[in-house]
């Protein structure tokens, strides 16, 4: 065959092969490339790092195992940040698969910065119908959870000491793949004044930025980029920095396939055109 | 579980990591071709899902809030609402149908309220947001006290910038009268290319997004499985070859389908 015709009926799979080869190999072999951090992941960074010690953030966190690849990442550099910070956090999802997925990640960080559940964090496991719920939760903390995910009655527990309403959350985050964002906007955001930051996919964060503009939200993630620009701000290399470098590769893969493409018909075209039999 | 098998409790990080491999690779099978091991797994992952939601939502929800208040605190009154939800049903009487459409019309009018409450503040503050200075100017106090930063010739050229823009895009949606004015035409053709521009920076946006999730799962099959179920310090190194192994052989396969195609 042709290489100008190859090159235009590349089969998706011989595609599909020098990807996965293309984001192997950087896992394999740790390949650092340059970063710049967006404003917006800065200015999350900075937000967080204004808490105080002891204020209450609640830590929403409605994403499961098919945006893992991205939220998981972001949800570590934010919980870190927050145990550096020595802030107490509740996790709250209203994704059934996170509760279990984000309880693990907290257990693994809390044994590092000496976290203790019940007493530096909660989780209040996962909650349905997030609208409803969230309009008695910003009025009634502690009667809308009842109990944490191990079943302690949450107002017993010293993580909550001075938490009643919204009005004592000093910062919201949410980590999603979902439009949950929006909704604690309208219902926790807005009325109640509390600044708010964001972890989200790749996919939801280009309809948060006009968020950002209106300082509905302070900063937020976006992606796999957002959580590594996160990472570099830390200045502690997660999965997330490796993983961009794949991402970095994979789609110099993509661009170059569709420049050769192009290129190889325009050319082709211009053959034939000299050969006196194609299109003008 | 694991009490019930001193063996499980022993292996049962091994046994998941090898589930997870042979799941991984049976979801990846689709990128060859469709196939009955790729259909086994996806069921497999949507049953898992929705079986954990049905679970969750009764441990988390039912549980706390209603089964225990009822039947150990002796809370009654819980019993109301489901007989309200229950009303619903009526809608297959013709002769009660009345009590369903009051629970309807219930609904509808939370639903109305809480559109409208969504309506104000999520969107309401953007409109404000929208309105930005085009002259630069340096910091100032405002008149109510407010403190009012720079505005750089940079920042006011990227103001104007996003005002064209916005007004483009918003001239694009007048679809009650025909656009015949040449001003609104074309501002209305360029904010047409200027939601392309925006749909092409999304789509780019999503393409990452997948790429994020096959990178989770490639890093799973060579660190997770490879270091943790073969060997610290080679097994992602032989996952990788066996999964290079695995991709010529599906080249290889895709090659000879081609080459037989073209001969018949």
């Amino acid at each position: 065959m042709n290489i100008l015709r190859f090159l235009q009926e590349v089969d998706r799979r011989v595609l599909y092969a020098l990807m996965l080869l293309v984001i192997a190999f950087p896992v394999l072999v740790p390949i650092p490339l340059p970063m710049k951090v967006s404003p917006a992941t800065q200015s999350l960074y900075d937000s967080i790092e204004g808490l105080k010690e002891n204020d209450f953030v609640l830590f929403g966190v409605s994403w499961g195992a098919g945006t893992r690849g991205e939220s998981r990442s972001q949800t570590y550099a934010l919980m870190r940040h927050l145990m550096r910070k020595k802030v107490r956090f509740a996790l709250l999802a209203f994704e059934p698969q996170a509760k279990v997925l984000n309880q693990k990640i907290a257990e693994e960080l809390q044994k590092e910065y000496g976290y203790v559940e019940g007493v530096n964090w909660v989780n209040f496991g996962y909650q349905i119908d997030q609208e409803n719920f969230l309009q008695g939760f910003g009025k009634d903390i502690v009667g809308t959870i009842k109990k944490d995910i191990e079943g302690n009655p949450i107002g017993s527990l010293k993580v909550m000491e001075g938490v009643q309403t919204a009005k004592d959350i000093k910062f919201l985050i949410d980590v999603t793949g979902s439009r949950s964002f929006e909704v604690y906007i309208t219902f926790l955001q807005q009325p109640f004044n509390i600044p708010m930051g964001g972890g989200l996919t790749a996919v939801m964060a280009p309809e948060a930025y006009n968020r950002l503009d209106s300082r509905q939200m302070v900063g937020l993630l976006g992606g796999l980029s957002g959580s590594a620009e996160y990472e570099k701000l830390l200045g502690k290399t997660g999965e997330a920095t490796g993983a961009s470098t794949s991402s970095a590769f994979a789609h110099l893969l993509i661009i170059a396939f569709i420049l050769l493409g192009n290129v190889a018909m325009f050319l082709e075209k211009r053959q034939r055109q000299r050969m006196g039999y194609g299109e003008k | 579980m694991t009490s019930f098998s001193p063996w499980l409790a022993g292996h049962l990080e091994m046994l998941k990591l090898w589930i997870g491999m042979f799941c991984t690779l049976g979801l990846f099978s689709i990128l060859y071709r469709e196939n009955k091991v790729y259909r086994f797994f996806e069921h497999l992952f949507l049953g898992i899902s929705m079986g954990y939601l049905i679970v969750n939502t009764f441990t988390d929800n039912i549980l706390p809030k209603f089964w225990e208040p009822f039947w150990e605190k002796g809370e009654w009154w819980l019993i109301f609402p489901i007989f309200v939800g229950l009303f619903y049903y009526f809608i297959f009487s013709q002769k009660f149908a009345w009590l369903a459409r009051l629970v309807i019309a219930f609904f509808l009018g939370i639903t109305s309220g809480r559109a409208f409450k969504a309506y104000v503040n999520d969107y309401w503050p953007q409109i404000p947001s929208s309105f930005k200075p085009v002259v630069p100017h340096d910091a100032f106090t405002a008149a109510d006290g407010t403190q009012i930063a720079e505005l750089t010739r940079g920042g006011a050229i990227n103001n104007v910038i996003f005002m064209v823009i916005l007004l483009c895009v918003m001239s694009y949606f007048f679809f009650s009268f025909e656009q015949k004015h040449p001003v609104l035409k074309n501002t209305a053709k360029w904010g047409r290319w200027l939601l392309m521009f925006a749909f092409g920076a999304i789509f780019g946006s999503t393409i990452m997004g997948r790429l994020a999730l096959l990178i989770d799962r490639v890093t799973f099959l060579l660190k997770g499985f490879g270091g943790g179920a073969i060997h610290k310090d080679y097994g992602p190194w032989i996952m990788f070859a066996i999964m290079a192994f695995l991709t010529g052989m599906v080249l290889y396969l895709t090659r000879k389908n081609a080459a037989k195609e073209e001969a018949q």
